[in-house]
């Protein structure tokens, strides 16, 4: 089980966070301000951190992580920030962070992410292929086959698949899909990426076999590695 | 008339203090012009008393007595009276019957009085005590320089007193016609505030600085009914937008409770109402957006965006969607690269819903093309759809307005405002025309930052 340091100051939203990610299933500790948020990340043991931009005295969301990015700490980091600081992303991210998420959120993108971010951690950096139940991926040659049959797929699609696979069995938002396959980020026309879903869906999932990548309803998509 | 009121108008105050500064003017130059004209008058004289004096006092006694006795003879009126008395204040000679006192041990010029025909008259004289004894005494009528200064003096007064009537007047004048019309334009504020945002301030003919304030004052004030009557039809529109889904997820719950007996068929329900509050609570993040955008705190972000990337994605980004409703969706440019400063994702999103809208409207068969101008820095979207009116084409661009044959899409109506708003923030100009047939929108922008 993942251990999650949640540092927010606000009392109802890191209610709400912690609910969000104990019923995802993960061990999650709250600290209320940035300098406990500190000394209990440095005690160790966390898996990822997530971590409110705007916290009242010092040190303030930034602080915290350039303070721990100091001592050598890698652990990944989530940054919660208002509506009104989106154009602090770029310094968030710069400062250390792995991922920036705006407030208010669904419960769903901030687990995805955080599944995301676990994933990536684990997984070894100099990686030749994908695998996941009958789909495989050569990462060299770019070549895509289920069951030993080839696919041919666009680099788009491609793109799109590999991002799935590498996050198996975990539920992908849409705005995740259109930040890390098309590289924009918006709210927006995220319904669009649900036809390149189903033009994926009907390279892969040919002679009727049972679709691998399945929609979850109001949040996502999710590809099973189960065969 | 209220004094107090009155005395506090600018335009009287202004009156009062330029009639101070002309009266203040107009005494020093008076007193200049008299001092100037009494002063050369009182030299002459006294020059012409002393010459007189010296030549009488220069002749021996006898050829003084018998000038005096000629002199008499000439000067009847006693215009300048001469005279000649012995130590003691006696007469001996020459026209003046006496020795004033005042010219007794004296060297200078005196002035004194005497009676003559009656009349008490101003004379002014200059006495010398002669080797003999005697006293010659040399004075002049001065009633008529007398005269002259009282007039002068009298002319300035009353000169003065008819400046302050009149410049009184006029400063009540001015004042009280300011009075009227800061009267007029406070009442129309007064108006203004209670409610009446057609009402503006009166206007006076000629201009005038109080005019031209006025005349800002109601251009701001046309801007102002014209936002307030905006926001208003923004507000009817959530209203009447948000309205519309909240009444289906309230009818669908209030089925489901009567209805529903499975678990299923409650999860359906439940399914159904999330959706339904994820599609207003998308409108609400769409509406917050804008704002943000307009608010322009991503400028901070900008970086220099090349178009020809944004736009290929784009057109890649929708091309199933295109394809699905048999559209040809082309990116067509003229092969030269453009930067602008600016942020890709918005930039996106703005081409995006211009690309959104395009499929929505074409029908199936047509042709949407993403075109890039570097030449012209310009971009469009171009499609062989039904186009949009041109009276409709500025309406279009405000947030909730759907045209008629819209509103049976799905959309919220945001479209195009996001578009405009993303536009006036990377400083580019829209522009809604027709593209004979069908529609095009082009985003122009200037030449500073390519």
């Amino acid at each position: 089980m993942s251990r999650i340091l949640v540092v927010e100051d606000d009392a109802q939203t890191a209610t709400e966070i912690v609910d969000a990610l104990v019923d995802h299933g993960f061990s999650v500790d709250h600290a209320a301000d940035g300098r406990q948020g500190l000394l209990m990340s440095m005690a160790g043991g966390f898996d990822a951190m997530v971590l409110d931009r705007m916290l009242p005295g010092t040190p303030d969301g930034l602080g915290v992580l350039a303070t721990l990015r100091a001592t050598g700490a890698q652990m990944p980091v989530l940054i919660l920030s208002a509506l009104s600081a989106l154009d602090e992303r770029v310094r968030g991210l710069r400062a250390g962070g792995d991922d920036y998420l705006t407030k208010p959120f669904e419960a769903v993108e901030l687990t995805a992410r955080l599944d995301a971010l676990l994933r990536r951690r684990h997984v070894p950096g100099q990686q030749t292929s994908l695998r996941a139940g009958p789909l495989e991926i050569d990462l060299l040659t770019r070549g895509v086959r289920r069951e030993g049959e080839t696919i041919s797929l666009l680099p788009r699609e491609y793109d799109l698949l590999t991002f799935l696979m590498r996050h198996a069995g975990q539920v992908v938002t849409r705005t995740m899909l259109f930040e890390e396959v098309w590289g924009y980020r918006s709210e927006e026309r995220t319904n669009v990426i649900d036809v390149h879903i189903s033009k994926l869906r009907q390279k892969i999932d040919t002679d009727n076999r049972p679709s691998l990548i399945q929609t979850v309803r109001g949040s996502g998509y999710i590809l099973y590695a189960t065969d | 008339m209220r004094l107090t009121e009155l005395r506090r108008t600018t335009g009287f105050r202004l009156a009062l203090m330029f009639l101070l500064l002309f009266g203040t003017c107009s005494s020093l130059l008076f007193a200049f012009v008299y001092w100037q004209t009494v002063g050369y008058m009182v030299r002459e004289q006294e020059g012409w008393l002393r010459r007189e004096s010296t030549n009488f006092s220069s002749l021996s006694t006898d050829d003084r007595m018998l000038r005096l006795r000629e002199h008499m003879r000439g000067d009847p009126g006693m215009r300048r009276p001469f005279g000649e008395f012995d130590a003691t204040g006696h007469w001996l000679a020459g026209n003046l019957p006496s020795l004033p006192v005042e010219m007794q041990q004296t060297d200078r010029p005196v002035n004194f009085h005497m009676m003559y025909a009656g009349a008490r008259v101003p004379f002014r004289g200059y006495s010398t005590h002669l080797p003999d004894g005697h006293w010659l005494v040399v004075a002049q009528n001065v009633h008529e320089p007398y005269e002259f200064e009282e007039l002068m003096v009298r002319a300035m007064f009353g000169a003065g007193l008819l400046t302050l009537i009149f410049g009184l007047a006029g400063a009540v004048a001015v004042g009280t016609s300011s009075m009227r019309r800061i009267d007029a334009i406070t009442l129309a504020i007064r108006r203004i505030v209670t409610g009446d945002l057609t009402e503006r301030l009166p206007v006076q003919r000629g201009g005038g600085d109080l005019s031209r304030l006025t005349h800002e004052v109601n251009g701001m004030l046309d801007d102002l009914e014209r936002l307030v009557h905006e926001v208003k039809g923004v507000c009817d529109s959530i209203a009447h937008d948000l309205r519309t889904p909240l009444t289906r997820l309230l009818g669908g719950l209030e089925r489901a409770l009567r209805r529903a007996s499975t678990v299923d068929e409650f999860r359906l329900s439940i399914a159904d109402a999330i959706d339904e509050v994820g599609s207003l609570l998308h409108t609400f993040n769409a509406l917050l957006r804008i704002s943000e955008i307009e608010a322009g705190a991503r400028r901070a972000g900008f970086t220099q965006v090349s178009l020809s990337t944004v736009l290929t994605d784009v057109v890649e980004f929708y091309q199933p969607l295109a394809e699905e409703k048999r559209l040809s969706l082309q990116f067509v440019d003229d092969a030269a690269s453009v930067a602008v400063a600016g942020d890709a994702s918005l930039l996106f999103d703005a081409v995006s819903n211009l690309v959104d809208n395009a499929i929505k409207f074409t029908p199936p068969g047509g042709t949407i093309q993403v075109r890039l101008d570097a030449a012209h820095r310009q971009l469009s979207v171009v499609d062989s759809g039904p186009g949009i009116p041109p009276g409709e084409r500025k309406a279009v661009l405000n947030r909730f307005h759907r045209s008629e044959p819209s509103r049976s899409t799905p959309g919220n109506g945001l479209g195009l405002s996001l578009v405009a708003v993303i536009a006036r923030l990377h400083d580019m100009t829209i522009e809604i025309s027709d593209a004979t047939p069908g529609c095009r929108i082009s985003l122009s922008w200037s030449g500073t930052e390519g």
